[in-house]
């Protein structure tokens, strides 16, 4: 067999057989590795080059020590799935940095961490004063997670008390001129639908690069003709301006008749709208 | 514009803004969303019977008025 054919064979096998191992091995090898199974994963491509370039190399002692560079990590992640005390050891646990504000510092000294490191680490993470940290800790892939002082978390609606409405995550359902149909099932809508609205905003399917329509039924595109300026949706802005006048309405009305029955009519009515509008409001708004 | 003119338009606005939630209620996906818009809808429609009735007793009051 010459050479050349035999390289062939070597490579396509074995990267056959590292593509089915890093497939098995799992998706979270590569964006949390740790030192183990980043230092696994360097060994079993060594090993894949060697069997498919070294040809006074056995083929099979190489598929030997690349079965049990395989089978070691995949049996320490599956006991390590099992067990909280093999996990501690083969994943390590994490180390605070800071706590109740104060840094550690025997745990830096402990991660061989200079303060120029932490503090590079939390300027990383957009923090500048130690003083507004409350508690950081350096997860054993390598990461630093802070939690900032609860003044200085960014401004969220629980905080300040406002109610918001739930979002579901939008469907895209035109892409690259064409009509996706499943996202567009999931949202209990139809091709008819999607006419409808396209010719509501005169454009037509051909032209749109990308359209999503977000779970009350929105639909927002983007054109391939940037020139054109497409109106964002109007249905909810306007249901909520037509309520807002018909509540002021309702108050003029009550002002204006002198019947006494039928302003107390008006009164009621005007009040309720206005419940009703506040209930309303942060559906619409958003 | 006269009143009765001014409370049947005022009327017709709820009919529709009455119709659009029933659309809105259809479309919404989340479940506390169409709740919300439902409820909103069914006191829309309470005030809406109010200012009908409204409407027709302003139409016998001043029967010159009415086009």
């Amino acid at each position: 067999m010459p050479e050349w054919i035999n390289i062939l064979l070597r490579s396509t096998g074995s990267l056959v057989i590292l593509f089915l191992f890093t497939k098995w091995l799992g998706k979270k090898q590569l964006s949390e590795m740790n030192v183990f199974e980043y230092i696994t994963g360097i060994v079993i491509g060594s090993i894949v080059a060697f069997i498919a370039a070294d040809l006074d190399g056995n083929v099979f002692h190489g598929l030997l020590a690349l079965s049990v560079w395989f089978i070691i990590p995949f049996a320490a992640e599956f006991l390590s799935q099992k067990s909280k005390t093999f996990r501690n050891i083969i994943e390590g646990k994490g180390t605070v940095f800071i706590q109740d504000g104060k840094i550690m510092e025997d745990n830096l000294k402990k991660e061989r961490y200079t303060t120029d490191d932490l503090l590079e680490k939390l300027r990383d993470k957009n923090i500048f004063r130690v003083a507004d940290v409350e508690f950081a800790v350096l997860e054993s892939s390598g990461a630093l997670s802070v939690l900032p002082k609860k003044e200085n978390q960014p401004l969220t609606a629980k905080i300040i008390g406002m109610t918001v409405a739930p979002e579901k995550e939008s469907q895209t359902v035109i892409m690259d001129g064409k009509v996706l149909m499943e996202p567009l099932a999931n949202l209990s809508l139809n091709t008819n639908w999607l006419e409808t609205e396209l010719d509501k905003m005169n454009i037509s399917i051909e032209n749109v690069f990308l359209g999503q329509a977000d779970s009350d039924g929105q639909l927002t595109v983007d054109l391939y003709d940037d020139k054109i300026s497409v109106p964002g949706p109007s249905e909810k802005p306007l249901l909520f301006a037509t309520l807002k006048k018909c509540q002021a309405d309702l108050e003029l009305f009550a002002l204006a008749t002198e019947n006494q029955q039928a302003k107390q009519v008006y009164q009621t009515n005007s009040n309720k709208l206005q419940h009703a509008i506040d209930l309303i409001a942060p559906y619409l708004k958003s | 514009m006269t009143v009765g003119s001014q409370v049947k338009s005022c009327y017709s606005s709820l009919k529709s803004a009455d119709a659009q939630l029933g659309i809105l209620a259809n479309k919404a996906q989340d479940q506390e969303t169409r709740q919300t818009y439902q409820d909103v809808q069914n006191i829309i429609s309470e005030i809406k019977e109010d200012l009908q009735k409204e409407v027709i007793r302003i139409g016998q009051e001043e029967p010159q008025y009415k086009n």
